[in-house]
């Protein structure tokens, strides 16, 4: 039988040592980054590589980004996106959007709420428009009116318009009584 | 030409836009179109809270935070809701106290796709460790999770300087991560022969220092 030991594999050996000495440090996320893409400077990647080394997570994390970013990403599902864009809305857009308050008091082109506000003036327009001729109109109404002034009417001949005045109220009764 | 990270295949061609290390095919590219689609995105307007910048943006990430967050959750065996709420988490804390986090971005020092993936993953597992602590009871941990190591057992320890930061940090990554060679030279940026030997000239040193007295 022999005596002669066999040698530990390398795994082993490395198993057999105490390896987790080092307490482990904080690292940025920049820092961290930068480090997975091998941008900083020997010093620093040196620093880097001592706390992933002393740290299983940071190791397990870096193992498993520089895999994702190495390799085609799958499609998400679509409600992600949708509700992540739903944080940011209309607040933040007005908010990015100021800028004099010349500018504030202008409609906010492009945007829904100013479209909205735009086709309610402007169906208010078509309305009040459409209601006025029906109307008559102004400018009927006045050569209406200035057509009564000049025609006389049953022998009766009005000097003045008639008016809403106490003195052309007046005036009227006695063109009326004569 | 360069050789395609993804495929292997030789291909002659711009490098790839996010990251000059990787170099990959249009086959891979087409692949990682909203990665591509990210560095586009205009960050300045993105930081005052452009609302039509910041949907360009989450069309962009979100396959890549899908990916991180589903990987990082994996392990915890969470649902698929689960998985949306994290990956919401990562917008909601990207845009939290206007923007103040994605106002922290550095793009002289890593492209966007990197440093948004390292923010995924670390909001993953801190939503994840919220959920386990919120809802697992004793009893479904597992055993070895528990167990407290049995101090003892002597182990040698490597003295100071023996090792190199990076020799050390490779036995880890292929011994206690038990990853293979072609993982730690894609996470290092190196060859794989520059880990083969790195990882070959630190155990001549671990066995040379510790002749006579291994366990």
């Amino acid at each position: 039988m022999s005596t002669e030991r066999t040698p530990l594999s390398d795994k082993d050996l490395w198993r057999s040592l105490a390896t987790d000495q080092v307490a482990p440090t904080a690292v940025s996320e920049m820092d961290f980054a930068a480090w997975l893409e091998g941008r900083l400077s020997e010093a620093d990647a040196a620093r880097i590589d001592v706390a992933v080394s002393a740290n299983p997570e940071m190791r397990r994390a870096a193992l498993e980004l520089s895999d994702i970013l190495g390799k085609p990403l799958p499609a998400p599902p679509p409600r992600l996106a949708v509700r992540a864009q739903a944080l940011v809305g209309f607040e933040a857009e007005k908010r990015a959007g100021r800028g004099s308050w010349l500018a504030s008091l202008l409609p906010a082109f492009g945007q829904g709420f100013a479209l909205q506000r735009g086709a309610l003036a402007g169906m208010a327009i078509v309305v009040a428009a459409v209601g006025f001729t029906l109307g008559g109109g102004l400018g009927e109404s006045y050569a209406t009116q200035k057509y009564a002034m000049k025609q006389p009417s049953n022998g009766v001949t009005l000097s003045k318009p008639l008016g809403r005045d106490t003195t052309n109220e007046l005036n009227d009764l006695f063109v009326d009584a004569t | 030409m360069f050789l395609c990270l993804d495929c292997g295949t030789t291909v002659a061609g711009p490098h790839f836009a996010t990251n000059p290390d990787r170099l990959l095919c249009g086959r891979a590219q087409n692949g990682n179109a909203g990665v591509t689609e990210l560095n586009q995105i205009d960050l300045r307007a993105l930081a005052v809270g452009s609302k039509r910048t910041w949907d360009a943006f989450v069309v962009a990430s979100t396959p890549l935070i899908n990916a991180v967050v589903r990987r990082a959750l994996a392990t915890y065996r969470l649902s698929e809701d689960d998985v949306m709420d994290a990956a919401q988490d990562v917008f909601v804390r990207l845009c939290a106290n206007d923007f103040r986090l994605l106002k922290t971005y550095d793009p002289a020092r890593a492209g966007l796709s990197t440093w948004l993936a390292v923010v995924s993953r670390s909001t993953a597992v801190d939503y994840a460790r919220r959920r386990r602590q919120a809802a697992t009871p004793i009893d479904d941990v597992p055993e070895a999770a528990l167990a407290v190591e049995d101090r003892h057992v002597e182990k040698l320890k490597i003295p100071e300087g023996l090792l190199t930061e990076r020799q050390t940090l490779i036995l880890k990554c292929l011994y206690d991560e038990e990853r293979d060679v072609a993982e730690v030279a894609q996470l290092l940026k190196i060859d794989a022969q520059t880990v083969r030997s790195t990882h070959h000239k630190a155990l001549l040193r671990l066995r040379e220092h510790f002749r006579g007295e291994e366990p």
